[in-house]
């Protein structure tokens, strides 16, 4: 293959006199004409002329030049300005290279000139053998699914599946109950409305049942999922229902015959038949056959329906779901109350949780007669404990957000149903934030309602009355007071849902210490760690209805992008060169979007789709095979080559500044723009996230005679990418000890966190690395 | 001398079956322990090649100087950059001398 010699027109744009004022442009002119491969060089004091770029593209076309070097500040909307003059004439976009003298310092007057003209000339003499090894680069489109996958049919997931579907995606809504709606179809109203959820729910069903994007994947689970974002394929297991959801029209014939009692959901429900509806206005409205209550050889449902409907050989039957992007709104569990032994629950039937307490709040709404343990009317006394297991460290250290508001509504709903009866509340604080307040206010307006601040000491059952003894020590009157309660509710915590933990588990989603799914909130919002699959609702941690609702409609939003038919992949993505690449799969192992697959010949290689181009990968190879396309560990290898270790003079230390370009190389520019006295001992090299920094980069840094070593990265709960900062300190920890084994000082490897305003933290970093690389004298390898 | 892993960095290169020391190693002595730790399970047959504490991604290994080339507290630490290895020769007085090698010299 002839080895094509590249053509690079070097440009310095003098930015209207600022850059020929502080250092010698001419002189940098001269000297970079007869540079290798340098077809031309010019300084421009009018850069925006057309007349400049016309003459520049028939010098492109000409092929008198292939690539470019601009020397100055341009913005990224100039750059792209200067990219597109130059696509038309056939340039490819990639073939630009951009130095900053001035972040870099060169216009800082405190600078002695020739140390000025030599750092400019370093830094061109960088960007001029990185120049040299760009590659033109195309974007790639791949084909993509325009469906998407929602785990969790709860509110959360209908409403997302609502606004997918009205926008032309296929929506595939599995559920692993046998009827939608989570456990909002359990509650009795909603807040701040007080208005029954089964309203809401019925409205957005009414849409979904309507539209022909839905499916609905009842009493299922998702098994498996593979592929990589824009083409995921899902495979979902489906229990048998053992009646045909399109033949059933809950016509109730079967419940005549069931001979078959069970329990209801919780211990307050009434009992239903073995065949029953999911629950009362449930969707679908197909009735479902638990068939391990089913006595044997009991036919009796399949007999006598008339729409032959039951059909109880069904066998469970498994999907391959093609789609773009899934969402998870597996939502939340109830924290066993078990567990808070102090409150009893379990041991006494009337010490119910909320959400049995709604289950008993909605019960007269159907039909009396059925053998429930409590009823609404005897209660007179009923008390509310708040924070079971919330805020607690035997348990849930963390606030569940929605308890609070939660008892409110129902002391407002128990009072309309029951106006004469007493409410207690115990409790620590009340959270009722926002306009949730109102809650608050009506329920202490009511009247019969007594909050205390102070949690029950005891809680024990009178047998002789049937009533519940309740000991607290009021903070208000300083003395404990006792009284007898018919019903004590406990306001459980919100605990990740056994669904969320399934699927965590299937998708090898991370979670996080409260396990909950988790994400950079702010630089990738409602994405899970891995890409194209995001969560939505109070999997994400404890919300109530409409915060859950909002939360899958952002995740949504996000998911769109790839739903849209084709995924658009960035060419700056990693490739592994696999004639070194020896299958270590640390890549595998360290990256940290699990971006890493096998490829045919069981190399590691990206998944395109999934990679976030956080360069990771080219930092952790312990082989340096690794790199971003443009961005290769050879480009930087030649750069710092390119160093010259002397522009200081012989006595001051040269530092290399590795920055990542998110926060500290930003730090580093707005310390330049605040004119502080920024020393100019740093060449600053801008990486893609620190944890991209190969050892052997850093080796080679320090084997040239540089002094010190500053790598600036976020901080390490902050770093965009996860754990990039992480990674790279202990990585350079590692070269700090083999320096020491060296007979050289570890120090001259350092590692400094910089938030994006740390402009003064910079400076004072440096000054400090400075001083201490005086101290220590020169580098060793240093000519 | 044997090379010596130390225990407290070696990361069994993240539990893989092979581990880079074991995969480079010409005479096939390096192994992973059950506590998922490299060793070298046969001291006697190592070359002193340095091959391992070469490759070792976190620089675990180090290769005590056989007695024949320098006495207790020499040392040769190799360092590998991008494309050149440099070398720090360590004398039983303390005597130091670095050498820095290309070491992947590509065509031009």
């Amino acid at each position: 293959m002839e080895k094509i010699v590249p053509k690079i027109g070097i440009f310095i744009w003098n930015q209207g006199g600022r850059l020929s004022q502080a250092v010698d442009l001419e002189g940098l002119v001269k000297k970079f004409s007869k540079a290798k491969n340098a077809a031309r060089c010019e300084f421009v004091d009018e850069l925006w002329t057309t007349a400049f770029f016309d003459s520049l593209r028939s010098a492109v076309e000409n092929k008198q030049i292939d690539r470019f070097l601009w020397v100055g500040r341009f913005t990224s909307y100039q750059m792209k300005y200067i990219k597109g003059q130059f696509s038309a004439a056939g340039l490819n976009p990639y073939l630009h290279e951009w130095v900053d003298l001035e972040d870099q310092g060169i216009c800082l007057k405190d600078t002695a000139p020739e140390i000025r003209a030599a750092k400019a000339a370093s830094l061109i003499q960088m960007a001029l053998a990185r120049n040299r090894l760009l590659e033109p680069l195309n974007p790639m489109e791949l084909p993509a699914s325009d469906a998407i996958l929602i785990i969790g049919a709860g509110v959360a997931g209908l409403h997302a599946a609502e606004s997918l579907s009205a926008l032309g995606k296929q929506v595939h809504l599995v559920e692993k109950e046998s009827g939608v709606g989570g456990k909002v179809a359990l509650l009795s109203r909603f807040y701040p409305r007080i208005c029954d959820p089964h309203c809401g729910l019925e409205f957005t069903l009414q849409k979904l049942s309507e539209s022909d994007h839905v499916a609905f994947h009842t009493l299922s689970r998702v098994e498996a999922l593979s592929g990589s974002p824009g083409n995921y394929m899902a495979a979902v297991q489906k229990k048998p229902r053992y009646v045909s959801e399109t033949k059933c029209n809950a016509c109730g014939e079967c419940l005549t015959v069931c001979p078959k009692e069970i329990p209801g959901a919780f211990p307050v429900s009434e009992t239903m038949k073995a065949i029953h509806s999911p629950f009362p206005m449930s969707f679908p409205s197909a009735f479902v056959v638990e068939r391990e209550h089913c006595p044997p050889e009991c036919r009796e449902c399949e007999k006598i329906c008339p729409a032959k409907a039951v059909d109880l050989n069904q066998a469970p039957s498994e999907d391959q779901l093609r789609v773009g992007a899934v969402l998870i709104t597996t939502g939340w569990d109830l924290y066993p109350l078990s567990k808070v032994e102090e409150y009893g629950y379990g041991r006494f039937d009337n010490i119910i949780s909320n959400l049995e307490m709604e289950q008993l709040l909605s019960s007269h709404t159907r039909q009396p007669g059925k053998s429930a343990k409590l009823s609404l009317n005897d209660l007179k006394e009923v008390g509310f404990i708040q924070c079971a297991g919330s805020r607690d460290e035997r348990h849930l250290p963390y606030c569940s957000s929605v308890c609070c508001s939660a008892t409110l509504k129902q002391i407002l709903y128990f009072k309309e149903l029951v106006p004469e009866a007493k409410c207690y509340v115990f409790y620590q604080h009340i959270r009722s934030s926002g306009f949730e307040e109102d809650l608050y206010r009506k329920a202490r307006e009511m009247g019969d309602v007594t909050f205390v601040r102070e949690r029950p000491a005891t809680v024990a059952l009178d047998e002789q009355k049937g009533k519940l003894n309740v000991t607290v020590l009021d903070p208000l009157l300083d003395k404990e007071i006792t009284m007898d309660l018919d019903l004590l509710v406990l306001a459980g915590g919100m605990c990740p849902s056994q669904g969320t933990r399934e699927t965590a588990q299937v998708l090898k989603l991370p979670q996080n210490h409260y396990q909950f799914f988790e994400s950079h909130l702010q630089c990738h919002p409602e994405e899970g760690q891995r890409t194209g699959i995001y969560v939505g609702g109070s999997c994400r941690e404890p919300m109530n209805v409409s915060q859950s609702i909002d939360s899958s409609h952002r995740s949504a939003m996000q998911a769109l992008k790839y739903l849209a038919g084709t995924v658009l992949i960035e060419p700056t993505y990693p490739v592994v060169n696999k004639t070194k690449c020896d299958q270590c799969k640390r890549c595998m192992e360290e990256c940290p979007f699990s971006s890493f697959v096998f490829d045919e010949k069981e190399f590691p290689t990206p998944d395109l789709a999934r990679c976030r181009q956080c360069g990771n990968c080219m930092g952790i190879c312990p082989l340096a095979v690794i790199s971003l396309n443009n961005n290769t560990i050879k480009q930087m290898a030649v750069q710092i080559e390119a160093v010259n270790t002397s522009f200081m003079g012989k006595k001051e230390p040269v530092i290399l500044a590795l920055l990542c370009e998110n926060d500290a190389y930003k730090a580093a520019r707005a310390a330049v723009d605040q004119g502080l006295p920024v020393p100019p001992n740093a060449i600053i090299i801008k990486v893609s996230c620190a944890g991209s920094v190969n050892n052997a980069v850093i080796a080679d840094a320090l084997s040239l005679g540089i002094d010190g070593i500053l790598i600036g990265g976020c901080k390490d709960d902050q770093c965009h990418y996860v754990k990039g900062s992480q990674l790279v300190q202990k990585r350079s920890g590692d070269l700090s000890d083999k320096l020491k084994t060296m007979m050289i000082e570890p120090e001259r490897v350092r590692f400094v966190n910089l938030e994006i305003r740390d402009a003064n933290k910079y400076v004072e970093v440096l000054n400090t690395y400075i001083h201490d690389l005086k101290a220590m004298g020169p580098n060793p390898f240093k000519i | 001398m044997p090379p010596r892993v130390d225990k407290e960095k070696c990361d069994g290169c993240k539990a893989e079956e092979e581990t880079l020391c074991e995969q480079i190693c010409p005479g096939d002595l390096m192994t992973l322990g059950e506590n998922k730790k490299a060793y070298c399970r046969q001291p006697r047959d190592c070359w002193d090649c340095m091959s391992c504490t070469k490759v070792c991604p976190v620089g675990a290994i180090e290769t005590r100087m056989p007695y024949q080339l320098g006495y207790h507290g020499a040392k040769l630490v190799p360092m590998m950059g991008t494309d050149n290895i440099t070398w720090t020769c360590v004398d039983i007085h303390g005597n130091v001398e670095r050498f820095r090698y290309k070491n992947r010299v590509e065509p031009e």
